[in-house]
């Protein structure tokens, strides 16, 4: 028994001798269907004005996903890493239903976003194909280009560290052979044209690209969707109803709130020192300016996290002429350098009549950089971050928390002993109280007005943003709101009423109040970048089924 | 300058392609074979080609094989991903015994088989040997289950065993046993290339076989595509003619399309007369199904059923197909009878393009059906005759006596012998009774009354082998060798190319080892490889219609791109045998005398070849047989509490049954969706306040499930579809079977539906 058990177990570790049934390589290096793909794949290369583009033949698309697949294999693409998508548009009538699968890849843009948004130019387009090629070895995983596609092609890898994506397998085009999705669908539903720019643009104009697809104007892509059908104008993607958070990119979260703390506390410390004596000011700006350089610096160090691969940090700066993200990376760090020079000046000489100046310029190049990180999720186009919405949030967030800032200067200060502090609450602690109640119930009633898209009948990608937040995201929302009232309006409420009893009262009350008001702020503001991310329903391909 | 834009380096090449030879194109460096074996696919009955890509031995990397007349390059996402799933953490690596304590914790093999021997014998004692019976599966190669069935049947001295397969083509094999002597599905899938007229019955080609729907798309005759199928399926969107009939209602269609067609002396009386009995009884039957008749009990047009009458007719070579649409029905048997009667009366069997083809589900549900010495004995033999058990005796050398006298109890009858406390232990083998069997609640209750259930799997966290007491650990496809057989009756042979993890063996060896430990070791010492036994399997299948006895070896099968059955060692090299070979690569629309196999002179048989060219079939006589029968009612038709009647079937082609194995690879969970979800038609749910996407109750008599709701005109009003591949689906449905072939009636029973 034991004997058969341990040859049993001894001939299952042994493999079907390769002798026995392998085969020799007698077959050369194209794939054996030669013949077959050859309709698949142009029979010339592109002219001058025309680029390889897909063409899909929506008639021929049932939905084996056998594409997917083939590109994962073929390509040798890790774990659960898929370069291609199969979406399902359902519609019709009751008498005359229709579903409609639909397989994509990159769409190898005349525009792509990817590249434009790139800050590392880790993408570049070939000047014949016009295949939008990923430059793995240079990218630096800052994932802007994920947000940036409106297709969602590029897809960051973890493990990596960088961003990967389709190069419509160049290197088999290069050699005559299809890429694997060409070969992997078994109704030659997928093959390779050259399509002339003109026409893309052309198609563009006349929206022509697919049912509930992203505007073709963002990025003028040059897949082609054939089919012989009308397709039936209520055609939507079978996931159309369902909204699920987006990831929230936490070390995104913590620096965009944390550089407009820093911008803001600037702003508002320099501004608040034209109502101050001198000797007050000497007081003040040390602390304050230190306190504010240390939230910047925190700010970018934790945005380095965000990075994939942060030891290529650097290479930021070589996008400048076309990427928000580049020139972000640059304000923020020309706002670093003089924030430094700024602290040390006032430690150093805190009296220096140059150093307003200096503050002055501190102030100019924060809000450049937190202009630019408006920029940088307007370019994505996403309604949800339209131009006035991201505007309002971040500069609102920089005067709110630049306020808050302050108070927490002040607070300092009292508990320090310097009699400073004292004074410049007498002398501004209601302006400071009515500027933050003031920003903070601008900012609160701004970002309620999300919720009036529930009523809309349509199901606009604001209303899906107001339905997440109404739904999955709403305890995120209640902690939002709870926080940004009890930061921005309960607490300056409190000591504006309090007038001069809270400041001049004991300092553990003061202590207490300050504090109360700063956290919360903060948090609050917090939150409300996580929902910033996490409701921030993004443009789509048709997708599949989801449950 | 490189720092700061580096246009190459280690992350690049990791993705760099270059020429991999073996006709593959080109594949990453780190993924270049150094050699390539072809091997079948392990999931569904198409039968793929798959090319292993070799290094030192291992799959590192498969695609479909180019010059494999199956599949012809191409494979659906489940073939792609068959190595994948080998590497799940959750693989059965250690014997598993269940503890005082409740937990299964691993054993090693001699305890193991100890336990399985002295359990299932001290049942024996007590309770009698029937008491112990086994449930099998469609997965396994033919040798492995043939070894199972000799094993338990002639050396265990079990009665009762059935496999999984009772759940997707039992329904068939009944049909043409009686209509045609023998379970014999007479394509060649090249019929899909030769038709002009398609008629496909409850067979969603498109997700449940893609590749076959690939041979469709290659066909060049521009053929009518007719779909019959409740639901606008992905086939349906394809087709020429979509029939959205009642459930159920496809064998009063085809009795009111026969009735039609006679009237219209659209009926091919010569062969007819010369190849089939009982025409005349089925005319005067059908005679009774008149249009309005049909176009009521349908909900189909009377002109709509008039046009397929026409299609059919004007067809020159009409092709009928089903799948589980057909053979999951409390009357499937009858229904398939309905469509094999319109072949045989249209004259469209035995040519290229015809056929009343029956598409089955597992990868070896074929093999199942003649060597696994359940429902028929080794070979398509009988166990009630007493010749054929003299044969087999014979050929085995072992007693006759040894050989049990009836087939024993199916599927069903099986879990009533447990639930009547007839059968106190169960084997099961690479099956999970505990999802995927009818009525689901009832199921899990019956498994819980066994007092000793032995579950052999790959993996041990299947819902049966959570309730095992026993689990042993089993070798997948990719690790173990054998032979499959498809659909249109080919051959083709598994490759053992990675190791199994820990001390998984091959079904083949666990077998071996239970044979030993159980006592019968002697009577299996020629059984000693998969390749001994397919010797034997040769042997078994002399003079049978499914006579292998031309096939050599597995060298030979892999040389041939797999061979068909029959190919008997007479007809090799093609002397006219009893049935006809010929070659499609020669096929024109000739006419039928010219088609039947002149005898040709080769190395190998051709490639495509099909049963009855010559118009004899397997009856005594001759001649093949109209069956039929009043059509009966729904087992549960809707009603005011349960006022949906819910479909099931197969939602992705990501997804494989009770997804054991799909769902182990990332990428075929990323291609389905992750949890269950109904399909109903938006006006139901608007009469229901039910909006897209959200949560609802379906409940049946039997139990209930929460789904997402996914709106679409595809499913009519008054019908849910829910797939099968999630854990709660068989919570619904009702255990209703085909009085014939005890298939479960998976696809029609009474629901209702309300909003969370």
């Amino acid at each position: 028994m034991s004997v058969l058990l341990d040859r049993l177990l001894g001939e299952q570790r042994e493999l079907t001798a390769v002798e026995q049934f392998a085969r020799e390589d007698d077959a050369g290096a194209l794939p054996s269907q030669q013949t077959r793909y050859s309709r698949l794949l142009p029979a010339a290369p592109p002219r001058a004005g025309q680029q390889y583009g897909f063409e899909v033949d929506l008639d021929r698309c049932t939905g084996c996903k056998a594409c997917v697949t083939a590109c994962h294999a073929l390509n040798g693409l890790d774990e659960d890493e898929t370069w291609r998508d199969v979406g399902l548009l359902v519609g019709g009538t009751a008498a005359n239903p229709l579903m409609q699968h639909v397989t994509t890849a990159c769409h190898h843009c005349l525009e792509p976003a990817c590249m434009t948004a790139c800050p590392v130019d880790a993408f570049e387009k070939d000047p014949v194909t016009g295949i939008v090629r990923h430059l793995d070895d240079q990218c630096f995983g800052c994932q802007y280009c994920t947000f940036a596609c409106p297709y969602d092609v590029p897809k960051y890898h973890h493990a990596k560290g960088i961003v990967r994506k389709c190069d419509m397998c160049s290197s088999r085009l290069a050699a005559g052979e299809p890429p694997a999705c060409v070969q992997g669908c078994p109704n030659e539903a997928i093959a390779i044209r050259t399509v002339d720019r003109h026409d893309v643009l052309e198609d563009a104009e006349a929206g022509s690209f697919l049912p509930a697809a992203p505007d073709p104007h963002l990025t003028l892509p040059t897949t082609t969707f054939r089919t012989a059908r009308a397709l039936p104008r209520n055609m939507l993607p079978v996931d159309y109803h369902a909204v699920s958070p987006q990831k929230p990119h936490w070390p995104l979260i913590v620096m965009l709130v944390l550089t407009q703390l820093a911008v803001g506390a600037y702003l508002v410390g320099i501004v608040l020192e034209r109502f101050l004596p001198q000797q007050t000011i000497a007081a003040f700006r040390p602390l304050h300016a230190g306190g504010a350089l240390g939230f910047g610096l925190l700010a970018l160090v934790v945005s380095v996290l965000h990075l994939g691969r942060p030891q290529y940090a650097f290479r930021a700066v070589i996008g400048f002429s076309h990427s928000w993200l580049s020139r972000e990376i640059v304000a923020f760090g020309v706002f670093a350098a003089l924030a430094s020079l700024y602290a040390a000046g006032a430690w150093l000489a805190p009296g220096g009549r140059w150093l307003t100046w200096l503050g002055w310029s501190v102030c100019v190049t924060g809000l450049a950089g937190v202009l630019c990180s408006v920029m940088i999720y307007v370019f994505t186009r996403r309604e949800f971050w339209s131009l006035p919405a991201v505007a309002t949030r971040f500069l609102l967030t920089t005067v709110l928390l630049g306020v808050a800032a302050v108070w927490l200067s002040l607070m300092v200060l009292d508990v320090a002993g310097e009699p400073a502090a004292r004074q410049i609450v007498e002398r501004t602690g209601t302006w400071l109280c009515r500027t933050l109640m003031l920003a903070a119930a601008a900012k609160l009633a701004f970002e309620a007005l999300i919720f009036r898209h529930l009523l809309s009948r349509r199901a606009t990608s604001l209303k899906r943003s107001a339905a997440l937040m109404a739904g999955p995201l709403s305890n995120s929302v209640m902690a939002r709101f709870a926080a940004g009232v009890l930061g921005g309006l309960v607490m300056p409420a409190f000591l504006l009423f309090s007038s001069g009893d809270a400041t001049a009262g004991p300092r553990a009350e003061m202590l207490v109040v300050a504090a109360l008001l700063f956290a919360a702020s903060l948090g609050g503001e917090l939150a409300e970048r996580y929902l910033f991310f996490a409701a921030a329903a993004p443009p789509r391909m048709p997708g599949g089924l989801r449950s | 300058m490189s720092l700061l834009h580096q246009r190459t380096g280690p992350l690049t090449r990791e993705l760099v392609l270059e020429p991999a030879g073996y006709g593959l194109g080109h594949l990453p460096a780190r993924l270049k074979p150094e050699a390539t074996a072809t091997s079948v696919c392990g999931y569904c009955s198409t039968g793929c080609g798959l090319t292993l890509h070799l290094q030192d031995g291992r799959a590192v990397g498969l695609s479909p094989t180019a010059d494999y007349t199956v599949n012809r390059g191409a494979a659906c996402p489940k073939g792609w991903e068959a190595l994948a799933v080998l590497d799940a953490p959750d693989r059965a690596t250690m014997p598993l015994l269940r503890s005082a304590a409740g937990r299964l914790e691993p054993v090693d093999w001699p305890t193991a088989l100890a336990t399985f021997t002295s359990r299932f014998k001290a049942i024996q004692e007590r309770h009698g040997r029937e008491a112990v019976a086994f449930l099998s599966t469609g997965q396994m190669p033919t040798e492995e289950m043939a070894l199972l069935g000799a094993l338990a049947k002639f050396g265990m001295g079990l009665r009762h065993g059935d496999g999984n397969t009772r759940q997707c083509m039992a329904t068939a094999v009944v049909a043409y046993k009686q209509s045609f002597g023998f379970d014999a599905p007479p394509y060649t899938y090249a019929d899909l290339e030769e038709s002009d007229c398609i008629v496909l019955v409850g067979s969603n080609l498109c997700i449940a076989h893609p590749i076959l729907w690939e041979r469709v798309l290659r066909n060049p005759h521009r053929p009518a595509i007719i779909v019959v199928e409740p639901r606008r399926t992905e086939t349906a969107m394809q087709a020429t003619l979509h029939l959205p009939l009642a459930p159920k209602s496809d064998q009063t269609l085809f009795y009111g399309l026969a009735r039609t067609l006679i009237e219209n002396g659209w009926i091919d009386r010569r062969f007819i007369d010369a190849h089939t009995s009982g025409f005349p009884e089925f005319a005067a039957f059908v005679a009774g199904f008149p249009l309005e008749r049909v176009a009521a009990e349908t909900g189909l047009a009377a002109e709509t059923i008039e046009r397929v009458a026409r299609l059919v007719h004007a067809g020159r070579r009409v092709s009928f197909w089903w799948t589980m649409g057909v053979n999951q029905s409390h009357q499937g048997v009858r229904t398939a009878q309905a469509i094999i009667n319109l072949a045989l009366m249209t004259g469209n069997i035995g040519r290229p393009g015809t056929g009343a083809n029956s598409i089955t589900g597992q990868a070896n549900a074929m093999g199942s059906r003649m060597f696994s010495n359940t429902t028929c004995l080794f070979a398509g033999r009988d166990f009630a005759s007493e010749q054929h058990r003299g044969e087999v005796a014979e050929i085995l050398h072992i007693d006759a006596a040894r050989i049990p006298d009836d087939a024993g109890w199916s599927y069903s009858e099986i879990m009533e012998g447990i639930l009547r406390g007839k059968i106190k232990g169960l084997w099961v083998i690479g099956t999970n009774p505990a999802h995927s069997w009818i009525n689901q609640n009832q199921c899990r209750d019956v498994l819980d009354r066994l007092e000793f259930l032995v579950v052999q799997d790959m993996y041990a966290t299947t819902e049966t082998a959570q309730a095992a007491d026993l689990v042993l650990p089993a070798a997948g496809w990719g690790e173990k060798e054998g032979t499959f057989i498809n659909s249109e009756r080919r051959l083709g042979v598994i490759r053992k190319a990675r190791a199994a993890p820990g001390q998984a063996l091959a079904d083949f060896s666990i077998l071996r080892l239970i044979a030993e430990a159980w006592g019968c070791g002697e009577m299996f010492a020629d059984w000693n490889s998969p390749a001994a036994v397919f010797q034997i399997l040769k042997r078994l299948s002399a003079g049978q219609p499914c006579d292998i006895t031309g096939i050599e070896d597995y060298a030979m099968l892999d040389r041939c791109g797999g061979i068909q059955w029959p190919f008997s060692v007479k007809a090799s090299p093609f002397s006219r045998d009893s049935l006809e070979e010929r070659s499609l690569q020669r096929s024109g629309d000739s006419d039928r005398s010219s088609e039947i196999g002149a005898s040709e002179v080769c190395d190998a048989p051709a490639s495509e070849r099909r049963l009855f060219a010559d118009g004899r079939f397997y009856h005594n006589d001759g001649k093949a047989r109209f069956l039929f029968e009043q059509p009966r009612p729904l087992p549960e038709p809707p009603v005011a509490a349960y006022p949906f009647l819910l479909l099931t079937g197969r939602g992705t082609v990501a997804q494989w049954h009770t997804q054991t194995r799909t769902c182990k690879s990332p990428v075929l969970r990323k291609l389905a969706p992750a949890h269950v979800y109904v399909e109903l038609n938006p006006t139901d749910a608007r009469a229901l306040g039910i909006a897209p996407h959200a949560r609802v109750v379906v409940e049946s008599q039997r139990g209930r499930l929460e789904a997402c709701a996914v709106l679409t005109n595809t499913v009519q009003p008054g019908q849910v579809f829910i797939p099968m591949h999630y854990e709660e689906t068989n919570r619904l449905t009702d255990a209703v079977f085909d009085p014939y072939s005890k298939q479960p009636a998976y696809k029609a029973c009474a629901v209702r539906v309300r909003g969370v």
